[in-house]
């Protein structure tokens, strides 16, 4: 054996050793996280996907396992593909106008406020300490037929009390502005978070060069802070494509989403065979989005690092 | 029951009597339109149990009651239905489990939710017998059972036993605000109104498919052809651009913040709307449509693996009272099986809008008593499709 095949075996023992050593550790962490999974992601999922072909059913039936509500609903003859592309317009209308209206909020946070950032940014989060469904419903109050806008509108004689704006409430537009409200303060977080970790020095670098504030932060800052842009819209795009609560309760009849029929296939249907092909559906278009966003993050944390 | 019914109708009613006579008619159209659905289908089982039963002592107490919203939460302080058994047991307040519409509850169930009482409504008895988690009622432990009107009690009987302890009733119609609504005539039509446009509210059910078929001269809504449902639910898709929502629960918060002015609702949005008939609510009207108004019966039912079978038997009995049915009557605007409710002690103003002094109000044509839908899976996928349209 030569000097150094005998260096690469200790080498290698070494490596097996520590492997051996630390094993233990990383599946002691590794344990609870992945138990959590399957009990709660893995598992449910494959029960839904017993139930979406007839594998498993709420009902005693002599039908077995069967395709046909996959091939119905993929067909396009069914009336959910038409909700997922509404729910999905609406999700992407959402996601980019909370991006849009958080960003700002971040920056300020990270670049601006100084100091009192981490107050600012309690404060932002202290309205979300109550309960969700009192602050949608507290929508209702200013929106409402005789709610303080329209009364304001009615006062000032721009419209008649009895043809108050009816769009404020019970609309698509009311479910857009009740989800962004929810969500900007916490999209702003992703994004706080990345453009308070960025190298000042390139900014200062940025400055020393000649540029002006607008082309730093065009050229620099903006660029930097696309992975915190990113999992902002990730971050709201996912759970909005899904709900529910928030368009039952100020959409009205125009705001009746593909999660709501979903909801509805469950509940009041008692279909659970189409409501889990619906549900399962959209766990895969999830997933596929995560692994397109998930793969656009890194890029642009290793082309930003 | 037409003999039976022959004298009443030919002597004047006492008011006092209202109940016992209104109720005797409504239940006997309960009794035809549920019985023969729910004796047609073989109970599964269900049978009391021959084990030694535990004394009340020995009870766990805690009673599970799996409810509409609206009851057990107390926030209409409807304690009073179960006041008899608060003070029986003080200590041992029952638990109350919510469901929003019978729909709901009964997925629960038959997907493995278990407690100990349970209060659906007749149109579904025949699904939760077919669910075989019923047990029926032991009758003589219920001290105010001989007080119930015995049409409602026949209705709740699955060969020959008492599996359903019937005890409110009420009807369903289109409420208006009369302050913002002049009808052209009394008819289910209100909802589809399209000079109200942008103020109506439909229930968040397939019931609609019910009203919009009386509404367009359907024989049997109830159990309608292919044909027949893709009328209802072509007519209902052109018609939902005039709603502006489906209420789930409740539509009386809308009517009351002046978003809706029609409504699909139940007695108790109406008297809600009116603030009780103190005087300061809302001027709305329970309509009388042409067409008649649907109504419906629910009742009390036992699960068979209680352990609490003693106290749920008194739960059912404080529930079957004449202080719960004045309490329920005065406060829901429902009506009540028990036959001894003294009727002077009820607002005049709910009689007339119940036609209480009526004994015909809860017959065909002028009430439609709700009933099992064959078909129920199609009715709920079309209405589905009403609501995609939205």
């Amino acid at each position: 054996m030569s000097t150094g095949q005998a260096t690469a075996s200790s080498n290698g023992r070494e490596a097996r050793r520590r492997h051996l050593r630390t094993w233990p550790g990383t599946v002691g962490l590794l344990s609870p996280p992945l138990l959590w999974l399957i009990l709660f992601f893995l598992i449910p999922i494959v029960i839904v996907a017993a139930y979406s072909v007839g594998a498993l059913s709420l009902f005693p039936t002599t039908q077995g396992v069967s395709f046909f509500d996959w091939k119905h609903f993929l067909s396009g003859d069914s009336i959910y593909i038409g909700l997922f592309w509404k729910s999905v317009r609406m999700s992407l209308t959402v996601s980019v106008i909370v991006v849009l209206l958080a960003y700002p909020v971040g920056y300020f946070l990270a670049l601006v406020s100084g100091k009192r950032k981490y107050v600012l940014l309690l404060l932002i989060i202290v309205p979300f300490l109550t309960s969700y469904l009192l602050r949608v419903l507290a929508w209702k109050v200013i929106l409402g037929s005789e709610g303080i806008i329209n009364t304001a509108v009615v006062t000032l004689g721009l419209r008649d009390a009895d043809h108050p704006v009816q769009w404020l409430i019970y609309s698509q537009f009311t479910v857009i502005l009740v989800l962004a409200y929810v969500w900007v303060p916490f999209v702003a977080l992703p994004i706080f978070v990345t453009l308070e970790n960025l190298d000042r020095s390139i900014l200062e670098a940025a400055g020393d060069l000649g540029a002006s504030r607008w082309r730093t932060f065009w050229r620099v800052t903006f660029p930097m802070s696309l992975p915190g842009v990113g999992a902002a819209f990730v971050f709201v795009f996912i759970p909005t494509i899904g709900e529910f609560v928030t368009p039952s309760l100020v959409g009205g009849t125009s705001g009746f989403m593909y999660g709501n029929a979903i909801s509805d296939l469950f509940t009041q249907g008692l279909d659970w065979q189409t409501g889990s092909v619906l549900s399962l559906f959209l766990v895969v278009v999830v997933l596929v989005l995560m692994a397109i966003f998930g793969r656009f993050v890194q890029v642009r944390s290793a082309g930003a690092g | 029951m037409t003999s039976d019914i022959d004298p009443i109708l030919a002597s004047r009613l006492d008011r006092r009597d209202f109940l016992r006579y209104a109720a005797i008619l409504g239940g006997a159209g309960v009794l035809a339109a549920c019985k023969k659905a729910v004796e047609t289908t073989p109970p599964a089982g269900g049978s009391a149990s021959a084990s030694p039963r535990p004394s009340v002592d020995q009870e766990p107490g805690i009673l599970k009651v799996f409810d509409w919203d609206g009851y057990g939460n107390d926030t209409y302080g409807d304690h009073v239905l179960w006041k008899a058994y608060a003070k029986k047991y003080p200590d041992q307040k029952p638990k109350f489990i919510l469901f929003k519409d019978d729909d709901f509850g009964y997925a629960q169930v038959a997907n493995g939710a278990r407690y100990d009482v349970v209060h659906p409504c007749a149109y579904r008895w025949p699904d939760w017998i077919n669910l075989d988690v019923l047990q029926p009622w032991d009758t003589s432990l219920i001290s105010n059972f001989g007080d119930l009107n015995p049409a409602f009690v026949e209705g709740g009987k699955v060969n020959g036993r008492q599996y359903f302890v019937p005890l409110d009733w009420g009807f369903a119609a289109p409420m208006y605000r009369a302050d913002k609504v002049q009808p052209i005539e009394d008819s289910w039509g209100l909802l589809w109104d399209e000079r109200y446009k942008g103020r109506i509210s439909w229930w968040d059910s397939l019931n609609m498919f019910i009203v919009a078929g009386y509404f367009n001269g359907v024989a049997n809504p109830w159990d309608m052809t292919d044909q027949e449902l893709q009328a209802q639910k072509e007519f209902l898709i052109s018609k939902i651009p005039l709603v502006r929502a489906l209420w789930p629960v409740d539509p009386t918060p809308d009517v009351l913040n002046g978003d809706i002015w029609i409504t699909y609702a139940w007695p108790v949005h109406w008297w809600a709307a009116k603030d009780y008939g103190s005087g300061k609510g809302l001027d709305v009207v329970y309509m009388n449509p042409k067409e008649g108004r649907t109504s419906w019966n629910c009742g009390m039912a036992l699960f068979k693996d209680t352990p609490n079978y003693y106290h749920a038997h008194d739960y059912v009995d404080a529930w079957a009272s004449a202080a719960s049915a004045l309490w329920l009557v005065t406060n829901d605007a429902y009506g009540h099986t028990n036959t001894t409710l003294d009727l002077s002690k009820v607002p005049q103003e709910l009689v007339d809008a119940f036609s209480l002094d009526d004994p015909t109000a809860l017959e065909e044509p002028h009430s439609h008593v709700e009933r099992p839908i064959r078909r129920r899976d199609v009715y709920n996928q079309l209405w589905g499709e009403v609501k995609a349209a939205g």
